[in-house]
């Protein structure tokens, strides 16, 4: 993966939405204009959570909407800076740097895109699909896990996946909306949902596809690092080409002060520490786990 | 560049367009910031590159950072290309018609300060700022910082490769630093920078472990702003006769945190950690700054630099 050196706005961005969830999940809409105009999948936004705080927080974006200016971010309130932003209501302003960082790459041979969200990591791959609709040429399926509720009302999917076993059968409405086949996996015994984890159902799907269709896939994961390091470990198995989207502590979010590092890795040996924020946050699996 | 002539500042033979600098560590190598629309090298004086060491080198595990009340804490490591790929490649893609660029010198050894200094003695770099006070190396750093005489050694070793301007970065986790101030004027050094971060440690609750995988680390922000302000007004003691002028730092976000390290000696002041609060502070303390010299009617920023006045009447009652 390569950083792309793309410009990164800074906006006083107003909340226009702003809906709490289950299990202190949160859906925020923010007027950000230029942000939204230029977001593209994997990209994030480093927002202040609050002006006294030293750190913004870095958000995937979900879902924009460049003709009317809006992004959208999806947390859970895991500390502080988090409960703070949470207590931002409609009308309330905030500062956003953005869209910061590097996109998803889907290859020219790719037909058959596996998407795979973990928990807050579901964001990226809602975006990624949204890209994604519409494309004759493609076949994705987004594969969303939680253990938490879903932050959305799942429901039947109308979309056939005939290589998922078929009892498994809850879907994100939306992405059913956009055409894209989804399915879910928990452990919770969600209705309708896989038990287990993404990677295992992602594994019994791609065992069913024939050879032709195997050739076609490529993986893009977000979601937490076990989640990826499975995911990874499963495309390593079967030489899948396989995209990771991470997130890690961040204080400048455009390369200045190297405190998001991650170590990065040629032919198994540690070459470099990559900065998350502008070196990624996509970065190809074997080179981090 | 300001074109405020009140904003003009000489630094050790430096012409700096303005008395804002940004700090070592926090902008890379000089040109990451500028990918922000509305922001740009123009709008400082001066910006110090990040810490460059003989060799390359990976620096620290992650997690590196930790937020604090007020502040935050980071153990980096020194992560850097080694100066030979500094001077190379990074150098000739810096504008050097928009600002200053002081080079960050940084090493285990008195030998290696020396060899990176003779380096970028080399090259165009402006003015080399010696790091004695890096917190997060196991040698060298503040290891040396901390220690007059030690610090003067590694001055004067870089003193003797170069003619460029020196400025001293002294560290604020020493007894006492205006004898260090003392003794590395003494050695050479053309200036100073004032405070380093100061060492501190988070803990996480949970796991019972440093948030750091360094386990400790420098703090920075506003939190580290009083101690600052007290070093720069103690160091300023000891430069003032001897006209050596200082980059104030340690916390600065706003003007008045600014003017406040203006008032108390400094020459320069260095934003770091008010670049993750705000990444276009800068323009706001200029306005400020401006704002304030209207508001007073002091002609030239350089009639605040250590405009202090003490209390003479401080009493202690028993």
């Amino acid at each position: 993966m390569e950083s792309e050196q793309n410009p990164i706005f800074e906006e006083c961005a107003r909340v226009t939405h702003h809906d709490a969830l289950a299990a202190q999940q949160f859906v925020l809409r923010l007027s950000a204009p230029e942000c939204a105009r230029h977001a593209k999948a994997g990209n994030f936004l480093h927002l202040q959570c609050d002006p006294q705080r030293a750190l913004r927080r870095p958000f995937s974006i979900m879902r924009c909407d460049p003709a009317a200016g809006w992004v959208e971010v999806l947390y859970k309130i895991v500390g502080q800076g988090s409960a703070e932003l949470a207590a931002r209501k409609s009308g309330d302003m905030l500062q956003c740097l953005g869209p910061v960082g590097n996109t998803f790459r889907v290859h020219e041979n790719t037909t058959h895109p596996l998407l795979l969200g973990g928990g807050v990591g579901i964001p990226p791959m809602i975006f990624l699909a949204e890209t994604l609709r519409g494309n004759p040429g493609l076949h994705p399926l987004a594969i969303l896990g939680s253990e938490i509720p879903f932050p959305f009302p799942t429901r039947p999917s109308k979309i056939l996946a005939p290589d998922v076993p078929k009892e498994v059968i809850a879907a994100m409405p939306l992405l059913d909306d956009w055409g894209i086949a989804s399915r879910l996996t928990s452990l919770q015994g969600y209705p309708g949902c896989f038990h287990g984890y993404v990677h295992e159902l992602a594994e019994r799907w791609f065992l069913n596809l024939d050879h032709a269709a195997q050739k076609g896939v490529q993986v893009f994961a977000c979601g937490p690092n076990r989640m990826l390091e499975a995911v990874s470990e499963f495309c390593r198995r079967h030489a899948l080409p396989c995209q990771v989207c991470l997130e890690e502590y961040m204080a400048c979010a455009v390369g200045g002060c190297a405190g998001c590092v991650v170590p990065y890795r040629e032919n198994n040996r540690m070459v470099a520490m990559k900065r998350v924020c502008v070196d990624g946050p996509v970065f190809n699996a074997a080179s981090i786990f | 560049m300001s074109d405020d002539h009140r904003f003009k500042v000489e630094f050790c033979g430096l012409q700096l367009s303005s008395p804002l600098v940004l700090l070592s560590g926090c902008v890379g190598f000089g040109e990451e910031y500028t990918r922000i629309q509305g922001f740009s090298n123009r709008d400082v004086g001066a910006i110090c590159l990040k810490g460059t060491t003989l060799e390359p080198r990976l620096g620290n595990a992650p997690h590196r950072l930790a937020e604090t009340t007020d502040g935050m804490l980071n153990a980096i490591g020194l992560q850097n290309p080694g100066v030979e790929a500094v001077v190379q490649e990074i150098l000739p893609s810096l504008d050097f018609s928009q600002t200053r660029f002081i080079a960050n010198v940084s090493g285990s050894t008195v030998e290696e300060y020396r060899e990176v200094t003779r380096r970028f003695d080399d090259s165009p770099i402006d003015a080399i700022e010696i790091n004695i006070s890096c917190p997060n190396v196991k040698e060298g750093g503040v290891a040396f910082g901390n220690d007059p005489e030690m610090s003067a050694r590694v001055v004067e070793a870089c003193r003797a490769v170069t003619q460029k301007p020196l400025i001293t970065k002294l560290s604020p986790n020493q007894t006492d630093i205006r004898h260090n101030a003392k003794r590395c004027i003494e050695a050479g050094s053309d200036a100073f920078a004032v405070i380093n971060t100061v060492m501190g440690m988070a803990i996480d609750v949970e796991t019972r472990q440093p948030v750091l995988h360094n386990n400790q680390g420098g703090l920075s922000g506003p939190a580290i702003k009083p101690i600052a302000l007290l070093k720069v007004h103690e160091v300023y003691q000891v430069c003032k006769p001897h006209k050596i002028p200082i980059i104030g730092q340690g916390g600065i976000v706003h003007t008045n945190d600014a003017i406040e390290f203006l008032i108390a000696g400094a020459t320069a002041v260095g934003i770091g950690t008010g670049l993750f609060y705000d990444p276009l502070c800068c323009q706001k303390i200029t306005r400020g700054m401006a704002e304030y010299l209207d508001n007073t009617g002091l002609s030239h920023v350089n009639a605040v630099t250590g405009s202090l006045e003490m209390h003479t009447d401080a009493t202690e009652y028993t």
